[in-house]
């Protein structure tokens, strides 16, 4: 029995049982201009119909029969190098795509060519950085994020937020990666700007369906952002001076095309701006609020088979208010700090291994004095991990991945102290809660035949909730509270579960396919959210004894269509997406000290379902590019314990979703984009009913989610202004001649909402006046967040 | 900030869902004084909001009863205009509205007339109301008052005329306690005819069980004062007379007065919860039923 197990891997896997001698051409593909490794390059042999794609490394590896090849390397963007290459043996090439002093071109040529309807990816997409500097900007700053809401599928959380909802999952069910480490808190200024530095980011990648096994610990998507490596050929430096914000990039060779390093830092200056608003004399001096933050990155190739990497992120919010004339005063100092070190390793021509150990770090605190009372909350998360992934490539028909991981979670979900002069409150022991997650997984990717290619993967996570801890078990009217004491390392609750991923892609003509995936994901960490809005007052919470882990289930299958020799690429996704063990607050229920309790004591757990059809057109390259993307969609959630136990729709719930996104590229100077958006309005709980007790006003509220906010439409533009890319100058001989300029700079003008739509943000019910006089009213009032605003930035690079 | 700053606001007509005609009863009984309840309904959020609406909303016909354990007594339906002098005074204590007022308002309350019972501390009293052939329950207690240790008057930071009234607690160690903080002025002829509540006039001892700490109060009789500058709300002046009326409250009425006050100050906020206040009424009304024990302590505002 074993040994027919192992034959039909063999054959499966068709290791070396095939009659022909096989090598293998393996290698990296980089960026001539600059060194960067490049993501998704494809290496093709046209004689035999064989090819590659680089991973995220810059590494392919193809094997195929002995014989001399025509082989061909395409970038996007860069000029196709063709090589002949005689396979008599397994051979190393790297080669550089384009020249030192290659501009980036129009995008004719795309590497990705082809690949909407080939490959097995159901629900990804990837987003070109370059495309995104080009659209139009909120403020002027360039956001990944914001791009990613304009996708099918996609939607935000509110107006300018960056907390985003994919297929009818909550914020905390997207997987934010920055360099493989987890990001928890990806927004900036209450949301409204990424912790993404455009200048720093390479790639962008969205899984919004069909996870492949190699992630997990999330149940809706996973947002992939590398950072860029920097520059391994010269020094340069990158800016940009905004409205609200500068940054400044640096980067360069640590040593000439064997390692670079690249920082890049950001700074708002709203508290400067305030600052010089608010005279020291006003009763609100102390007032502002600033953002920073950096990336920084280096890598380093160590020898030829191993390259490391080391990257690290560091940001912070502060928001201060200060009310001179009460004394009274709020700091709210929040941040992200990430790290991540990695090891790539070639054990040979077919076996490829990337180690990681990353650090994520999130910091959230409220702290306020008013006289003599003091008051402080903090909350937060602490990740420590490693993981090990294998790329393992046997022959052109397999693509095999397997690897492991393990995190170590600290959680900190709220930590209060008060005190009035030198009495110190007793706010209860701070809330600490620590786990273990780990995973194991094995994919592959394979032929079965011409026209069938399946993704199958297999992930088995683990999780356990260990000690020190006390669970505080609420009594009532019969029985007292309780408590049990757990000591360090006790193991307080244990979860596992097996993870079947697989997508499958049918071709059934030369430009057009028929793909399906089915998904099912464990997810140990829950966001718990008291507000209408995403905020940094949202705490992660990890699953225990009472909260248990997130399990759902996601099916999709799609038709893709290019069109005009791959000019148009079109597709129709319909995906059915289960989700349990979501959580909520009780209703009324405020997280505040942690006298006696525990946070979990004050959640209710419920499902979720959402069904949707998303339909994409896209032009990736000509003078005019962009997308049009509509999604219609329901989403409810259903818990025992709130609405009366009825399904309720989801606050993100929207039936039609429209997103419409164009570049025009008028002529090497003026480049022109615009978007456009139209959503169902979210949906919100307001009162149906008032009544007056002891002179006060009060609400009965209605059904959970029951109003629907007016309908949300925007149009944005932009416009941007390259310089000339030549100058004259004279030559040793007399003559004037172009030469490229060293110093470059663009004007980046952007119209935030043209036409000033006033989109609801919230509603509220006001009341106004005496009942006693008669002038008693009730109103339903709207706010609106944003009104038409312009932008403009200056970038310069040299 | 100044996004917010920057935020515009208008009305719109927009469909909330699900209201229910819900009975409303506001009810209480305090120490030393009789019980008192008003019956209302509640209101669509778009119906209309004029006086005579205000008074069609109050409810009449319920049978009311009020038992300590060992006497029960009737709560009679009687209307404001139609009070004697000396339960004029008492109702108008009671609702906090001016006598003038209420003996110009034809507002049905049920009170006892003719019993001659009042709350005493140690007591808990149960509440019944049957009304269209439906009936609401309640009860609450009149706890152990908790006298304040000391009560005193401070200048605010910066001035010498004008600051908040302070107070020593010694909380029980060991049990729950909740309590309610009002305050009203006795200087002669401007004298406060009502003890009004503070901004946030309920709080518990979660944060401070067992602990003997000072804190403040603000006044709230001159907090709302457009009469006053800004730089002299709030503050009790040097020379008042300030008398402190600090009630124990057991737990159902405190959870019932924090979520009132959590939805009061959050309501339109988007970073809140939608909040529906819990009650102490059994049998499908919303509202309270609230014993009250206080303790007074009379601060003069002198250094």
């Amino acid at each position: 029995m074993k040994y027919s197990i192992v034959i039909l891997l063999l054959t499966v896997l068709n290791l070396g049982l095939s009659a022909q001698e096989k090598f293998t051409l393996s290698g990296y593909i980089t960026d001539a201009r600059n060194g960067e490794s490049l993501i998704g390059a494809k290496v093709v042999v046209p004689s035999i119909s064989q090819g590659a794609v680089t991973n995220n490394y810059g590494f392919f590896s193809l094997t195929i029969p002995q014989g001399v090849y025509q082989v061909e390397f395409r970038a996007t963007g860069l000029d196709t190098k063709k090589v002949e290459i005689n396979l008599d043996k397994d051979v190393r090439f790297d080669i550089e795509l384009g020249t030192e002093m290659q501009e980036l071109q129009e995008v004719e040529v795309s590497a990705k060519k082809g690949e909407n309807v080939n490959s097995t990816k159901i629900g990804q997409i990837e987003l070109d950085i370059d495309q995104i500097k080009t659209l139009p900007a909120f403020m002027g700053e360039v956001d990944v994020v914001k791009t990613i809401q304009l996708l099918p599928g996609v939607s935000s959380v509110s107006e300018g937020g960056q907390g985003f909802y994919v297929r009818g999952g909550g914020p905390d069910q997207n997987l934010v990666l920055l360099d493989e480490a987890v990001v928890y808190n990806a927004a900036h200024l209450f949301g409204f700007f990424s912790v993404f530095n455009a200048d720093a980011v390479k790639s962008v990648n969205l899984i919004k369906g069909g996870m492949p096994a190699n992630f997990g610990g999330r149940m809706s998507s996973v947002l992939e952002v590398n950072m860029n490596e920097g520059n391994n050929k010269k020094f340069k430096i990158k800016g940009g001076i905004g409205a609200i914000s500068s940054r400044l990039t640096v980067e360069g060779p640590l040593k000439k095309d064997r390692g670079s390093f690249i920082i890049s830092g950001r700074r708002t200056y709203i508290d400067i701006i305030m600052k010089a608003a608010i005279p020291d004399t006003s009763p609100f001096a102390g007032s502002g609020y600033m953002f920073y933050d950096l990336n920084l990155k280096a890598n380093y190739k160590l020898t030829e088979k191993d390259k490391i990497f080391v990257s690290g992120y560091y940001g912070k919010d502060i928001f201060s208010f200060g009310s001179r004339e009460d004394d009274f005063s709020v700091k709210m100092p929040w941040g992200n700090g990430i790290g991540a070190v990695r090891w790539n390793h070639l054990f040979n021509s077919k076996l490829f291994m990337n180690t990681s150990a990353t650090f994520s770090d999130y910091q959230f605190s409220f702290g306020s004095e008013q006289d003599q009372f003091r008051f402080e909350l903090l909350s937060g998360i602490r990740d420590i991990g490693g993981k090990v992934d294998f790329s393992y490539f046997p022959n052109t028909r397999h693509k095999v991945k397997w690897g492991a991981n393990y995190t170590y979670h600290t959680f900190i979900p709220t930590s209060v102290s008060a005190e009035s002069d030198s009495v110190e409150f007793n706010t209860g022991v701070a809330q600490k809660l620590y786990s273990h997650e780990s995973a194991i997984y094995l994919m592959d990717e394979f032929d079965l035949n011409e026209k069938l290619r399946i993704n199958a993967g297999l992930r088995y996570s683990t999780y356990m909730h260990v000690g020190p801890f006390i669970r505080y078990i609420k009594g009532d009217i019969s029985k007292p509270d309780t408590s049990i004491t757990y000591n360090r390392g006790d193991v307080i609750k244990f979860y596992q579960g097996l993870e079947p991923r697989i997508s499958m892609r049918y071709v059934l003509s030369k430009s057009s396919s028929l793909k399906a995936g089915y998904s099912y994901n464990y997810q140990y960490v829950h966001l718990t959210s008291l507000s209408a809005v995403s905020l940094p007052t949202d705490i992660w919470y990890p699953s225990t004894d009472i909260a248990k882990p997130q399990k759902g289930w996601q099916a999709s299958i799609g038709y893709f269509k290019n069109l005009m020799d791959d000019k148009f690429e079109t597709s129709v996704e319909v995906y059915y997406k289960g989700m349990n063990n979501l959580i909520e607050f009780k209703e009324g229920a405020i997280p505040g000290d942690n006298v006696n309790d525990n946070t979990d004591n004050l959640l209710v757990f419920g499902k979720g379902w959402s069904y949707g059809a998303e339909f994409f057109f896209k032009k990736s390259y000509g003078k005019l590019t962009g997308w049009v993307g509509y999604t219609w969609s329901n989403t409810e959630r259903v818990f025992e314990e709130l609405n009366n136990g009825n399904p309720f729709p989801a606050k993100y719930d929207r039936r039609h979703d429209l997103s419409i996104v164009a570049g025009y590229k008028l002529n090497a100077r003026w480049t022109f984009g615009a978007s456009f958006i139209y959503a169902t309005g979210n949906t919100l709980t307001l009162p149906a009913s008032w009544y007056v007790q002891d002179q006060n006003l009060l609400f009965n509220y209605g059904p959970r989610n029951s109003t629907r906010m007016a309908p949300y439409h925007r149009l944005d533009l932009s416009a941007t202004l390259y310089d000339k890319p030549y100058k004259k100058r004279k030559n040793d001989e007399g003559e004037k001649v172009l030469v490229k300029k060293r110093f470059r700079s663009n004007w980046s003008f952007s119209i935030y909402n043209v036409y000033n739509r006033a989109n609801p943000f919230f509603l509220y019910v006001d009341n106004d006046g005496d009942f006693l006089q008669g002038d008693f009213k009730i109103t339903v009032k709207q706010v609106t967040l944003f009104p038409v605003i312009p932008s403009v930035t200056w970038n310069f690079e040299f | 900030m100044l996004l917010f700053l920057n935020s515009c606001t208008k009305e719109v007509q927009i469909d909330i869902p699900g209201y229910e005609e819900l009975l409303v009863v506001d009810g209480s009984i305090e120490t030393g004084r009789k019980p008192l309840v008003v019956l209302s309904n509640t209101a669509d959020v778009y119906s209309p909001t004029n006086i005579q609406a205000y008074l069609n909303s109050f409810v009449e016909g319920a049978v009311i009863t009020v038992s300590d354990g060992s006497t029960t007594i009737n709560l009679e339906q009687v209307y404001t205009d139609e009070l004697s002098p000396a339960d004029a005074k008492e109702v108008s204590q009671i609702l906090g509205y001016p006598e003038v007022l209420i003996a110009n308002l034809h507002m049905a309350v049920y009170y006892p007339v003719s019993s001659s019972m009042v709350g005493e501390v140690g007591k808990t009293y149960s509440l019944t109301i049957q009304l269209n052939g439906k009936t609401y329950t309640s009860s609450t207690a009149i706890l152990q008052p908790t006298p304040l240790l000391n009560t005193y008057w401070k200048p605010d930071a910066g001035y010498t005329d004008r600051g908040f009234t302070w107070a020593t607690l010694a909380d029980p160690a060991n049990s729950y306690d909740a309590y309610k903080w009002e305050v009203k002025r006795l200087n002669g002829a401007s004298s406060d005819e009502f003890f009004m509540k503070p901004f946030n006039p309920y709080v518990d001892d979660d944060f401070f069980d067992g602990l003997t700490f000072d804190f403040a109060y603000e006044n709230p009789m001159t907090c709302n004062g457009d009469y006053l500058p800004e730089d002299m709300r709030c503050y009790f002046a040097l020379g008042d007379t300030a008398v402190i009326k600090f009630s124990k409250v057991d737990r159902y009425v405190y959870e019932y007065m924090e979520k009132k006050y959590t939805q009061i100050y959050s309501a339109g906020n988007p970073f809140s919860t939608p909040t529906n206040i819990p009650t102490n009424i059994v049998g499908g009304a919303v509202g309270v039923w609230a014993g009250f024990s206080p303790a007074y302590d009379t601060v003069i505002c002198v250094e």
